[in-house]
């Protein structure tokens, strides 16, 4: 019997130790000089870990700590979004996605920029790379990387890309017919935010929109909204997408597209390094340009830029902008272009003789940049693209023909705005 | 002595009352109020507003009707296979134990481990079944990216983890009952198939009556398969009442619609086991 | 009995495939490399790699800390369900009438119920009440969860123990305690461990409370962790490491299981005949 207390008194000693030991974890963190702690998803957490070390070693009394979130956009968003609303806010700085800025600014978690950067601060940018940063005339996000939806095209089944939708096809049937492709054309189809990125586009090729005067979402009642939903359900039906694509983001197309299994794949710049690396069947016979469209409609690019914004639980702002500045500045964007294939968001960049000879794509990424189309900013867009989407995979999938589903989402949309209106008034 | 007894109790019924009653108590309250993006995130009353709007969602009524066909489809499945199982293993035969305990590995794993692994399994065009597909010669199936396959894919993965449990409470009913019952019947010319409807499910009826209690409402709470092996998709397919109030929360930052969609889903769970109990029950087990 | 013929056996090893086949697929794809598990020019007997696992093994966090999380909230919530279990057990079999009338049919209500519903509320305490991102905090809720389940089993086991035994330490001067520590508890092992096993499982494999709790990713358990892997590549779906993932998160529950299994498939068994 003794031994048998003498055990469970051990086993009593160990369970409080340890879990002492969990509870004083955090403290001896927080017993650190001033760090600024930054949120970043995992791609850009890497790119950026030499700059962040350079920075570590020179003597300025602040350091970095990034972590590391997961890859995909969604994922980092519903990291962020616990950290913040358990109030136990660990980062004072995250880099978001331009379409979390409404929401985040809109629930109180970021702090208004401008105080600390001066009303100029986006005049170095391309222009398509200020949109969604301003929102009810405050900063509240500075962009680091710009993104655009781009068309990759296979430069040793043709001489030139497609530019309206109905080359796509034909042409797409006809290396199909030829047998020298399993697949045409691969995109993002999902029911997720890159849905909503490819149809931004499309819509607008097919010369509509998203939003409206009337309001955001409104521009699915309009006939053009039908017209792209359409289109990409006659790309499955017509097998020059595979049915597969209802469940492919990024990663699936992007991989299939490597190993040479179609002629066409709509993906963002990071792609490019990718489809030149080893292992990849389409080395050096790739093409960018932008979206097709219409005859005499522009070539839209729905524009996901990466920017950093200031939490409003941030202990130390004056030191989290000093890395704000740095992290978004010149020399930290020419490094993420030369090593990483990044597209940057400062002008001057582009029109940089060295990195445009190592990155002949620039001219053309600032053209899709210079056509680059918002989604919807409003703090309640996740919800506004979610309607969308759900309709959209219902149409992708043949379960929904596209005019009525499209009338379903505007429908939708409408109710949320006019319940959203009422809840901001009460 | 009734005091002592209440002491002893204590404890643990004020840590029920907190995990289980005050979480309801608090969705009765957030669901009269709107707390969401576009009130700053803080509570302001709104009367019915969420109430009505939750009538007229076909969202959720659609989600409603999904969950209780995944629930069904399921639970019914789970039931005849877990039998199936449950009389093999109450055969006589040599490594029977360690058959049940390995059969038993699917209910031990978390459900988001092979929720993973199935993603794989289902892949179009790599996964295993349609290298098979591609092998036979046959054209692949589309399994996460049509509406129906993914349905079929959830509900496949669902009945693969949880009928060994359905097998194991069975097994358990069925090593109740006195084995000259079926000797008698054998005795007089019985089947053993007339053996199973006579006498085996009979007796068997208060655990199928558990098993039913317990997995439908675990069925009808799915959460965890549903949000990684599909996240809902595609075209809200396989989305379940659970994760439509997740979105809600978490991605839309909508409590207080999130807090009526659970209370509504609660209020649809007890009017459905209000139902089921008042369904004949059998004879009683003795406790 | 009736004979246990070919059809039998065939019918084993059918249900052993369905039961292993997934995870023995999981096994496979996590010693593959990319290129093999794509048919990419791995030519027989190549392909084979423990890449994967090194990969996982090496991720920030490394995975061990996930299993060690777990297992600490597994075997925290454990003993925290059991002291609170064991006394309200206890107590409702020595009571009759209608306490352990209502006590009973609001504990079965409980345990049926679907918790995921609770887990907006739940975290409305964690925000309140600063529990968020604390594995031992995280413990309060898996035990609450926990009890109905526990109080049931314990509570059936307690009334099957003869009165007379307690009766007679009750003449011989036993306090409550005594009783319970040296004349019951003894006599309750196999259910105790039967229902702790049944916790510590529960606890290990939850995912909503966890998802919502726990931000952090040096302190995420299991269940989470593995949802957060699973978007975890822009450039590829690295399958070979989701099911290193998949393996490594089922080994300490196989054990378990096989370790156990005894006590576990009494304990299921238990509630269903007891219920």
């Amino acid at each position: 019997m003794t031994l048998g207390r003498r055990r469970s008194l051990w086993a009593l000693a160990l369970g409080l130790a340890l879990a002492a030991a969990l509870l004083l974890w955090p403290l001896a963190w927080a017993r650190r000089p001033v760090t600024v702690r930054v949120l970043m998803p995992a791609p850009f957490a890497d790119a950026t870990a030499a700059m962040v070390a350079d920075f570590n070693r020179s003597p300025r009394g602040v350091r970095i700590e990034v972590t590391r979130g997961p890859f995909e956009t969604e994922a980092v968003s519903d990291l962020a979004i616990s950290s913040l609303l358990l109030g136990d806010s660990p980062y004072d700085l995250l880099l978001m996605d331009v379409t979390w800025t409404a929401k985040y600014a809109a629930a109180g978690w970021l702090q208004p920029l401008d105080p600390w950067l001066g009303p100029e601060a986006l005049a170095p940018l391309v222009p398509g790379a200020r949109a969604g940063n301003r929102i009810d005339g405050q900063l509240w996000r500075l962009p680091l990387l710009a993104d655009v939806g781009l068309l990759y095209w296979r430069t040793d089944l043709m001489e030139a890309p497609p530019r309206t939708p109905d080359e796509l096809v034909t042409r797409s049937r006809q290396l199909q017919g030829q047998g020298r492709v399993p697949w045409g054309y691969l995109w993002q189809g999902r029911q997720y935010e890159g849905l909503s990125c490819v149809f931004l586009e499309v819509v607008h090729g097919f010369g509509g929109g998203w939003s409206t005067d009337e309001g955001e979402g409104m521009g699915l009642a309009r006939p053009a909204a039908a017209a792209a939903a359409g289109w990409l359900r006659l790309l499955v039906s017509e097998g020059i997408t595979p049915e597969a694509v209802a469940n492919y983001a990024e990663p699936q197309s992007l991989q299939s597209f490597r190993r040479g299994e179609a002629a066409f794949l709509r993906s963002w710049p990071y792609a490019w390094q990718e489809l030149q690396g080893e292992g990849s069947a389409v080395a050096g016979k790739v093409g960018i340009t932008t979206m097709v469209a219409e005859p005499g409609l522009p070539h839209a690019a729905t524009l996901g830029s990466w920017g950093f914004s200031l939490l409003a639980g941030s202990a130390h702002p004056e030191e989290a902008i000093t890395v704000l500045r740095t992290l978004t500045g010149a020399d930290s964007q020419r490094q993420l272009v030369r090593d990483w294939g990044y597209t940057p968001t400062l002008a001057a960049l582009f029109e940089d003789p060295d990195l445009v000879k190592l990155r002949p794509q620039l001219p053309l990424l600032r053209q899709a940049l210079n056509a680059a189309v918002v989604r919807p900013l409003s703090p309640g867009y996740a919800q506004l693209s979610d309607i969308l989407q759900r309709e959209l995979s219902a149409v992708i999938t043949g379960g929904e023909s596209a005019g009525p589903a499209m009338e379903e989402a505007a429908r939708a949309s409408r109710q949320l705005l006019q319940a959203s209106g009422r809840e901001a008034a009460a | 002595m009734r005091l002592r007894a209440l002491l002893l109790m204590a404890p643990a019924l004020l840590l029920l009352l907190a995990v289980f009653a005050w979480p309801m108590l608090e969705y009765a309250w957030l669901s009269l109020h709107a707390q969401s993006v576009f009130t700053g995130l803080e509570p302001v009353p709104v009367g019915l507003a969420n109430w009505q709007r939750l009538l007229g969602d076909g969202r959720f009524w659609q989600d409603a009707g999904q969950t209780l066909r995944f629930a069904g489809v399921s639970v019914g499945l789970e039931l005849v296979l877990g039998l199936g199982i449950a009389l093999l293993l109450h055969q006589n035969w040599r490594g029977r134990g360690v058959v049940r305990s390995l059969s038993l590995l699917p209910w031990a794993l978390p459900n988001t481990v092979m929720a993973l692994g199935w993603r794989w399994i289902f892949d179009d065009p790599n996964g295993p079944i349609n290298a098979l597909l591609g092998g036979l010669g046959l054209a692949t199936l589309p399994f996460l990216a049509s509406p129906q396959l993914a349905w079929i894919a959830t509900v496949v993965a669902d009945v693969w983890k949880t009928t060994p449990f359905v097998a194991l409470l069975l097994l358990a009913g069925l090593q109740m009952i006195p084995a000259d019952l079926y000797d008698a019947f054998a005795l007089e010319g019985g089947t053993p198939w007339q053996a199973l409807r006579r006498i085996t499910l009979p007796l068997l009826r208060p655990y199928i009556f558990i098993v039913l209690l317990f997995r439908l409402a675990q069925a009808l709470g799915v959460f965890d398969l549903i949000a990684v092996l599909t996240g809902g998709g595609p075209a809200s397919s396989t989305e379940s009442l659970a994760v439509y109030a997740y979105l809600n929360a978490m991605r839309f930052l909508d409590f207080g619609y999130s807090a009526t969609v659970m209370l509504g889903m609660f209020l649809l769970l007890l009017a459905g086991s209000a139902l089921l109990l008042l369904l004949p029950r059998g004879q009683e087990v003795r406790s | 009995m009736k004979r246990f013929g070919r059809g039998g056996a065939a019918l084993v090893v059918l249900l052993l495939l369905w039961s292993l086949g997934p995870m023995l697929w999981q096994l496979y794809t996590s010693l593959r490399t990319p290129e093999a598990l794509l048919g990419d020019g791995a030519g027989p007997g190549g392909g084979w790699t423990l890449a994967n696992y090194v990969q996982v093994l090496h991720g920030a966090p490394p995975f061990w800390r996930y299993l060690l999380n777990s297992t600490v909230v597994g075997a925290i919530s454990t003993l925290l369900t059991l002291l609170l279990a064991i006394p309200c057990a206890y107590a409702l079999s020595r009571r009759g009438g209608l306490l352990r009338l209502v006590v009973s049919g609001g504990l079965l209500a409980a345990a049926v119920f679907p918790y995921v519903l609770l887990f907006l509320a739940l975290l409305q305490v964690a925000r309140q009440f600063g529990l968020a991102n604390n594995l031992l905090a995280l413990c309060l809720p898996y035990a609450g969860l926990s009890l109905p389940l526990a109080v049931l089993l314990l509570q059936a086991a307690f009334a099957e123990l003869p009165v007379e035994l307690e009766e007679n330490a009750l003449l011989e001067g036993f306090t409550l305690m005594q009783r319970l520590r040296w004349i019951l508890l003894p006599l309750m092992g196999p259910a105790v461990v039967s229902t702790g096993l049944l916790v510590f499982l529960f606890s290990w494999n939850e995912f909503p409370i966890a998802l919502t709790w726990l931000s952090r990713s040096e302190l995420l358990t299991l269940a989470p962790a593995m949802a957060r892997i699973a978007g975890s590549s822009v450039f590829t779906v690295p399958y070979g490491a989701f099911a290193a993932a998949t393996v490594l998160g089922s080994l300490p529950l196989l054990a378990l299981l096989l370790l156990f299994q005894r006590q576990i498939v009494a304990g299921l068994t238990q509630g269903a005949i007891k219920g």
